[in-house]
C-alpha cells in the first residue's frame, strides 16, 4: 500500500462530526429510560380509565406491574443497545413472562415459563373472558379471565407505542396506541373515558413525545432546535389537537355509540340488545341518547300501561339477576295462571297487541298479570311463581303477539283493608337478604316502623322516596360508583339519596321486606307515548298505538298484599305514572304525575292519563331546553361530522403546511439547508418527480430542472432554476462538506450565506419560487393532487402503514425459501 | 536503446542532473509544498485542459480524467485500438506542464535495466556510477506495455508502486511528482504479455479514448494536415505548480457520508453475483482519490458522492472480473458498475429532522441494510 502518501491529513483528519456521532453512539445515556417511563405513563394513565368497564380497582395493580414489566424491558434491552427487532421480541417475551407470572404460576416453570398446562389454563381464561364479554354488561366483575386479556392488551399496547415512537420513529402517531386503548371506555362508558385517564394518558403522550425530542442522539438537531421555545409550542399545539380530535371523533362519526365495536352488538348495551340480566342493563338504555328497540303497543287498557319483562326477587349477592327457575316453567299453553286468587269484583279485562320490533331479549314484555298470549313464534315458557314470560330458542325480537290480561280495579281503600298475614306464595318473595346494610334497615324502621298496614308502610316508603329529599339522576350513581344493583349499591342510594328507577324499585322492595311485605322488582317499560296511529285488533276495533323505547326502560317494586295480589308501586319521582290507589289524596302532584320521557314530545301526550291537567312539576322552561336540544343534537351531530369529514380531508395538507412551515422556521443556516433541501424534494415528490434512493442530490437536482416541471431555463423560470441549483449547493455543503469551523479555516469557501437572520427569507424565497414554477407548470389535476393529497404526506404514511406487511413478507418470504431448501435438500437425499 | 527513447535529447539535460539524484527530491520531500489556493488552482487547471483540448478534438472528457489521476497521483492506462490518439494525449499531458518528460516504447526485448538504470564503471574516476534509467523523470509514457516481457513490466510496475529504483543496494528516489503513463493495444495480442490483474491494479485509472465524434474528426483534419500540433505546446504550468494543485487536493474534506458510499460501492462489487473478483481495498482508496481531485477539479474543497460516481467507472472497470456466465450473457465491467451504482442507495443524513428515529443510534446501518436486501 505504497500508494498511500505518507502525509494525506486531507482524509485521514475526521474532526467533529464523526467522532461526535461515534461518541454518541456508544452512550446511549437516559433516553431509553426516559422514553419507557413516558409510555408507562401514557399506557397506565390510559388505563385509569378503564375503571368503570371494570368494577372497582382491584383488576389495576396486575394491569400496572404488567405494563411496567414491559416496558422496563424493553428500556433495558435498548440500555444495551440491542438490536431494535430484538428489542420487541424481547417485549412480548417480558410481557408472556408476566403475564405467566400473574396468572399461570402455578402451571409453569419457575413461575415465568408457561408449559403446555398453562396453554389450556389460558384457554380456560380466555374462554370465561369472552363469556363475561357475552353475558355481561360494564361494569362488569374483574373476573381472572377479563383481567388476564386487559393485562395482555395493555401489553401489547405498550410494546406497539414503542414500536411506533422509537424503531418507526413516529412518535406523534403513538396517540394512535393510547387512543385504541381510550375508545372502549370512550365507547362503553356513560361518562365516556373521565377525567384522571384522559388526563393522564395525554400527559404520558406529550411527554413521550418530549422525550423523542429531547433524547435525540443525532446531535445535530437536539443542539439546533431542541430546547427553543418552539419545541414547547409545537408540544402544546401536538396536544392540543390530540385533544380536540378526540373529542371531536366520537361526535362526528354517526353511530360511534351504537354497537360498531367487535362483538359490538352484545358488549354496547346502548344498542338494541339487553343481554341476559336486564336490571344492569338499564341504567345504560335510560342513558342512551336516541331511543333503540322501539316496541309499540295498541291498547284498550284505560290506565297507563306498563310492560313487565321480568322479575328479580332474590336480593342475596353482589349482583341481582332474574331467577327464571328452569324447573318449574312450564310450556306457554292457551291459559296462564296467576296461582293465586284476586278477591275484587271489579277485573278490567285488557287486550294489548304487541310488536316488539327490535327489541331483543328473551323475556317477553307483557301487562302483567297476562292470561294468555297468542301469535307468538318459538317456543315459550312462563314461571308460575313470577308469571315472567321466556323463550326456550327464540327472543322477543321482531314477535307480534296479543296479551290478554285482567287487571283488578284496586282502591287504597281495598289495600288498607287487605292487612291479613300472607300466605300462600313462595318463600322466596319474603326471605329477607342476609347482610342487608344497617342504613337500610335503620331507613326502613324510620320511615314505615310506625305504620300500622301493610298499605301504610308502603305508602310511608313510597312516600319517602318521592319526598323532595331524592332526586332522579342517570348520572350520580355513575360518578358516585354505585351505578348498578345489589344491597352496597343501595346503601350508597340511600346515602347520596340520588339514583334513577332501579334504585327506588330496589329500596322500595328491599325495605318492604323488612317491614315484612312480600316484595318483588319489576322490569320493563313506563308507559308509553301515543304514536297517533291505530291498530284494528279481532273483536275489540280500532286500538290507540303507544310506542316505548330503551328510554322508557323502568324498574318497579310489586307487593304482594293478600287477597289482592301482586300490587305495583311507584317511587321514582318524575317517572312512570303513580296508580290511583297509591296516590296521596291531599298531594297536590298526585293526579299529574306523570312525568316520564313525554315531555321529550309533549303532544303526544297519552290519552288515558288521568287528566293531565298540565301541572308541570319541572319548570316549562326546562322543558323547552330539552325540546330545542332535541332539535339542536342532529345539527349539532351533522356539523361535527361535516366538519369531522372536511379536517379529515384536508389533513394531508395541514400536515403538509405544518411540515413546511417548521422547516422554514429553522434558525441554524446549516439546518436550514437541510430542511430546504428536504422541503425542495418534498415538493418534486408532490408535483410527481420523486428522488430515487440511488440518485445524488445533484443528479435528483439536475433531473428536476432537466424535467418539464419547472421549465425552461434562461426565461421566466429563471429564478427557480437558480433556487433549486443554489438549495442543492447549500444543502451539498452542508450534508458532505466540512464542518464550519474547519470551512472558516479553508481558504477555498464559495460564499456561504453569512448573515444568520438573512438565511431564513433567502430560503423562503427559493422555496417560494420553486412552487410558483412548479405550479405554473403543472396541469390542473397535478396541481390538485399536489395540494390536496400531496404524495410526500401520503408516501411517508403509506410507508409507515406498510411496514408491519413488509416484515411480515420478508419473513414469509424467508420461511417459503427455507421449506424449499429443506425439501429440495431431503428429495436430492432420496434420489 | 536510444531508439526507443524518442524524448531523451530534450530531457538529458534533466537527466544529468539528476545524477546527484538526491537534491529535488529531498527538496520536494523534506518540506510539504503549500496547497494552491482555490482561484488559481481553478485558473492552473483551466490551462492544462485549454490546452490539451487544442491539440485532441472532442476528447475533453478522456483529458480532464488525465489530469485528476496525475492531481490524485496516480498513474493511467490508456487502453484502444491504435489510432485514436492515447500516446498523443500523454504526450501533450506531460508537455502542458514543464517537467521532465520520457517515453519508453515497450517491446519484448527492452531489459528492465533499461527502465530502471544501471551502474556503469567510469574508467576516469575509476568508480561505479548509477546511470539513471527511462524512468527518471516526472512523467513516463510507456507506449504499448503489454508487448514487453513480464519481468521488464514489474520493474516498472515497481517503481510505479514504490516511488524509487534499487539498483546494486542503492535507493534513488524518483521526482515527484511522478506519473506513469501506459497505454495498451487490446487487439493483435499475439506475442504479447497482458498485465496480470495485480498490475493492473496498480493504475489507477483506465481511459479507453474511443473515436472522436464527426465534427471532432473533420477538424482533426483540417488542423492536422501539415504540422503536428504537439509542436506549438508549451508548458503552461511548472512542476512547482502542479505540486501545490497536488497538496491542494489533498486537502479536499470527505465527510463520513462519502467514506461510507465509498465502502459501500467496493461491498457492492464484491457482494454481485455477476463478477468473480470485486474491487480491493486499495481501489477504494484510490477511487477516494480520484474522487477528491475530481472535486477539486469541480472547484469544490468537499467530495461529493457524484465525485465518487463519476470517477467509479474509469477507477474500478479493469480491476474487476467477471463471472464467466454475466460475461456469456454479454455484460461488461461498465455495465455491472452501472448496474451496481444505480441501484446502491446514497447515503443521507436522515432528510428530515423532525421525522427521524430517536433511537436508531446508527443512522447509515439500515441504508445498508436495505441495499443488502434487495
Amino acid at each position: 500500500m505504497t500508494i498511500a502518501p505518507p502525509r494525506n491529513t486531507g482524509t485521514d483528519q475526521q474532526p467533529a462530526p464523526s467522532t461526535g456521532n461515534a461518541a454518541e453512539r456508544t452512550r446511549v445515556g437516559p433516553y431509553p429510560w426516559a422514553m419507557a417511563g413516558s409510555i408507562a405513563v401514557g399506557v397506565a394513565g390510559a388505563a385509569l380509565s378503564l375503571n368503570g368497564v371494570l368494577r372497582g380497582w382491584g383488576w389495576y395493580w396486575p394491569v400496572f406491574t404488567t405494563v411496567l414489566v414491559v416496558c422496563f424491558t424493553l428500556a433495558a434491552l435498548r440500555a444495551v443497545r440491542a438490536k431494535p427487532l430484538l428489542v420487541t421480541a424481547g417485549g412480548f417475551l417480558a410481557l408472556a413472562a408476566a403475564l405467566t407470572l400473574t396468572f399461570f404460576r402455578g402451571s409453569s416453570i419457575a413461575g415465568v415459563i408457561p408449559t403446555g398446562a398453562s396453554l389450556a389454563e389460558l384457554d380456560r381464561l380466555i374462554r370465561r373472558a369472552s363469556e363475561t364479554v357475552l353475558s355481561e354488561t360494564a361494569p362488569v366483575a374483574p373476573n381472572v379471565g377479563i383481567v388476564m386479556v386487559i393485562c395482555a392488551v395493555l401489553g401489547l399496547a405498550v410494546i406497539l407505542v414503542d414500536a411506533l415512537a422509537v424503531p418507526l420513529g413516529m412518535p406523534a402517531a403513538t396517540g394512535a396506541g393510547l387512543l385504541a386503548i381510550l375508545v372502549v371506555p370512550a365507547m362503553i362508558k356513560p361518562q365516556s373515558v373521565g377525567f384522571w385517564g384522559f388526563t393522564a394518558a395525554v400527559a404520558g403522550y406529550l411527554m413521550i413525545l418530549a422525550c423523542s425530542q429531547w433524547f435525540v442522539p443525532d446531535a445535530r438537531t437536539s443542539a439546533d432546535s431542541a430546547r427553543s421555545p418552539g419545541q414547547v409550542r409545537r408540544a402544546a399545539l401536538t396536544g392540543s389537537v390530540a385533544l380536540i380530535a378526540t373529542l371531536l371523533v366520537p361526535l362526528a362519526v354517526p353511530g360511534f355509540d351504537q354497537g360498531t365495536f367487535p362483538q359490538g352488538s352484545r358488549l354496547n348495551p346502548w344498542g338494541t340488545s339487553t343481554g341476559l340480566n336486564p336490571m344492569i342493563t338499564l341504567g345504560n338504555s335510560l342513558r342512551t341518547p336516541a331511543g333503540t328497540g322501539r316496541i309499540t303497543y295498541a291498547t284498550n287498557s284505560t290506565a297507563p300501561l306498563y310492560l313487565r319483562s321480568v322479575t328479580v326477587d332474590h336480593f342475596d349477592g353482589d349482583s341481582w339477576g332474574p331467577d327464571d327457575r328452569n324447573a318449574s316453567r312450564r310450556s306457554l299453553g292457551s291459559q296462564i295462571d296467576p296461582g293465586y286468587t284476586v278477591l275484587v269484583d271489579e277485573q278490567q279485562p285488557v287486550v294489548t297487541a304487541i310488536d316488539a320490533g327490535s327489541f331483543t331479549s328473551p323475556y317477553l314484555p307483557a301487562p302483567y298479570p297476562p292470561e294468555s298470549v297468542r301469535g307468538l313464534d318459538g317456543r315459550w315458557t312462563w314461571d308460575p311463581a313470577t308469571l315472567s314470560i321466556k323463550g326456550t330458542d327464540t327472543t322477543s325480537r321482531r314477535q307480534e303477539y296479543l296479551v290478554r290480561s285482567s287487571v283488578p280495579r284496586l282502591t287504597a281503600g281495598q289495600l288498607a283493608r287487605s292487612s291479613a298475614g300472607v300466605q300462600g306464595i313462595p318463600e322466596d318473595f319474603t326471605r329477607i337478604p342476609g347482610n342487608v346494610p344497617e342504613i337500610v334497615r335503620t331507613t326502613a324502621s324510620a320511615v314505615a316502623g310506625s305504620g300500622g298496614t301493610p298499605y301504610e308502610k308502603a305508602m310511608a316508603i313510597q312516600k319517602y322516596l318521592r319526598s323532595a329529599e331524592f332526586t332522579y339522576s342517570l348520572q350520580s350513581p355513575v360518578q358516585g360508583g354505585y351505578d348498578g344493583n345489589g344491597l352496597s349499591v343501595l346503601a350508597d342510594f340511600l346515602d347520596q339519596k340520588s339514583g334513577y328507577c332501579i334504585h327506588y324499585a330496589s329500596a322500595m322492595a328491599v325495605m318492604a321486606r323488612l317491614e315484612g311485605i312480600p316484595s318483588r322488582i319489576a322490569v320493563g317499560y313506563a308507559p308509553g307515548r301515543l304514536t297517533g296511529a291505530t291498530v284494528s285488533v279481532a273483536g275489540e276495533g280500532a286500538l290507540p298505538e303507544y310506542e316505548v323505547d330503551a328510554r322508557d326502560a323502568h324498574a318497579w317494586p310489586e307487593l304482594y298484599f293478600q287477597g289482592l295480589g301482586w300490587v305495583p308501586f311507584e317511587p321514582t319521582p318524575s317517572r312512570g305514572v303513580v296508580p290511583d290507589y297509591a296516590s296521596e289524596a291531599l298531594a297536590p302532584s298526585a293526579p299529574g304525575a306523570l312525568e316520564n320521557n313525554d315531555d321529550l314530545a309533549p303532544d303526544a301526550t297519552p290519552a288515558p292519563a288521568p287528566a293531565p291537567s298540565a301541572a308541570p312539576l319541572t319548570a316549562p322552561g326546562g322543558g323547552e331546553g330539552t325540546d330545542a336540544g332535541v332539535q339542536l343534537l342532529p345539527l349539532l351531530l351533522g356539523l361535527g361530522g361535516v366538519l369531522g369529514v372536511a379536517l379529515l380531508a384536508a389533513a394531508p395538507r395541514l400536515a403538509r403546511t405544518g411540515i413546511k412551515a417548521r422547516r422554514l422556521r429553522s434558525a441554524d443556516a446549516g439546518t436550514a439547508a437541510v430542511l430546504a433541501w428536504s422541503e425542495m424534494v418534498d415538493l418534486g415528490t408532490d408535483y410527481g418527480l420523486p428522488p430515487k434512493p440511488s440518485e445524488t442530490p445533484r443528479a435528483y437536482s439536475s433531473r428536476l430542472r432537466e424535467s418539464s416541471l419547472l421549465g425552461e431555463p434562461g426565461g421566466m423560470d429563471d429564478a427557480a432554476h437558480g433556487a433549486v441549483a443554489a438549495l442543492t449547493s447549500d444543502f451539498e455543503r452542508r450534508e458532505y462538506g466540512p464542518p464550519p469551523e474547519r470551512a472558516g479555516a479553508l481558504k477555498e469557501g464559495t460564499g456561504r450565506t453569512g448573515a444568520a437572520g438573512a438565511h431564513q427569507e433567502v430560503t423562503g424565497a427559493r422555496i417560494a419560487a420553486l412552487e410558483t414554477a412548479l405550479r405554473a407548470h403543472a396541469p390542473a389535476l397535478r396541481r390538485l393532487r399536489a395540494w390536496w393529497v400531496p404524495p410526500s404526506v401520503i408516501g411517508r404514511l403509506g410507508r409507515l402503514l406498510a411496514a408491519p406487511f413488509r416484515v411480515a413478507g420478508a419473513a414469509v418470504v424467508q420461511a417459503a425459501k427455507a421449506a424449499a431448501r429443506f425439501w429440495s435438500a431431503r428429495w436430492s437425499a432420496r434420489s | 536503446m536510444e531508439s526507443h527513447r524518442r524524448t531523451a535529447n530534450d530531457v538529458s539535460a534533466a537527466n544529468r542532473n539528476l545524477a546527484g539524484v538526491a537534491d529535488p527530491v529531498s527538496h520536494l520531500n523534506g518540506h510539504r509544498p503549500a496547497p494552491m489556493d482555490g482561484p488559481s488552482f481553478h485558473a492552473a487547471s483551466e490551462r492544462i485542459l485549454t490546452t490539451i483540448n487544442t491539440v485532441i478534438d472532442g476528447k475533453s472528457d478522456a483529458a480532464k480524467l488525465a489530469l485528476t489521476v496525475l492531481l490524485a497521483q496516480g498513474h493511467l492506462l490508456l487502453e484502444d485500438v491504435p489510432g485514436v490518439g492515447k500516446t498523443l494525449l500523454a504526450k501533450t499531458l506531460a508537455r502542458t506542464i514543464d517537467c521532465t518528460v520520457n517515453r519508453i516504447q515497450f517491446t519484448p526485448d527492452l531489459l528492465p535495466s533499461d527502465v530502471t538504470g544501471v551502474s556503469i564503471y567510469n574508467q576516469a574516476s575509476r568508480l561505479f556510477e548509477f546511470r539513471p534509467g527511462a524512468v527518471f523523470a516526472n512523467i513516463v509514457i510507456g507506449d504499448e506495455i503489454n508487448r514487453a516481457s513480464a519481468k521488464t513490466q514489474s520493474a516498472l510496475l515497481e517503481c510505479m508502486e514504490e516511488h524509487q529504483v534499487t539498483v546494486d543496494g542503492n535507493s534513488y528516489r524518483l521526482d515527484e511528482p511522478f506519473m506513469v503513463v501506459a497505454t495498451q493495444n487490446p487487439i493483435e495480442m499475439e506475442g504479447t504479455y497482458p498485465l496480470p490483474e495485480a498490475q493492473r491494479d496498480r493504475f489507477m485509472a483506465r481511459i479507453s479514448m474511443g473515436y472522436p465524434d464527426k465534427d471532432s474528426e473533420i477538424e482533426m483534419l483540417e488542423t492536422h494536415q501539415a504540422t503536428s500540433p504537439l509542436a506549438k505546446v508549451s508548458a503552461v504550468v511548472a512542476t512547482a505548480d502542479v505540486a501545490a494543485m497536488i497538496a491542494a487536493v489533498q486537502q479536499v474534506y470527505v465527510s463520513q457520508a462519502v467514506k461510507e458510499y465509498t465502502v459501500s460501492v467496493g461491498r457492492a462489487t464484491r457482494e454481485s453475483p455477476l463478477l468473480r473478483l470485486g474491487a480491493s481495498p486499495r481501489s477504494m482508496l484510490q477511487l477516494l482519490r480520484a474522487a477528491k481531485a475530481t472535486a477539486a477539479l469541480d472547484g469544490r474543497d468537499f467530495v461529493l458522492p457524484d465525485d465518487v460516481v463519476h470517477v467509479a467507472e474509469a477507477v474500478l472497470a479493469h480491476r474487476i472480473i467477471l463471472d464467466r456466465k454475466a460475461a456469456g450473457a454479454g455484460e461488461t465491467p461498465h455495465s455491472v458498475l452501472r448496474g451496481i451504482l444505480s441501484r446502491l442507495p446514497v447515503p443521507h443524513r436522515p432528510a428530515d429532522a423532525g421525522n427521524k428515529a430517536p433511537g436508531s443510534t446508527n443512522r447509515t446501518t439500515p441504508v445498508a441494510g436495505l441495499s443488502r436486501n434487495h
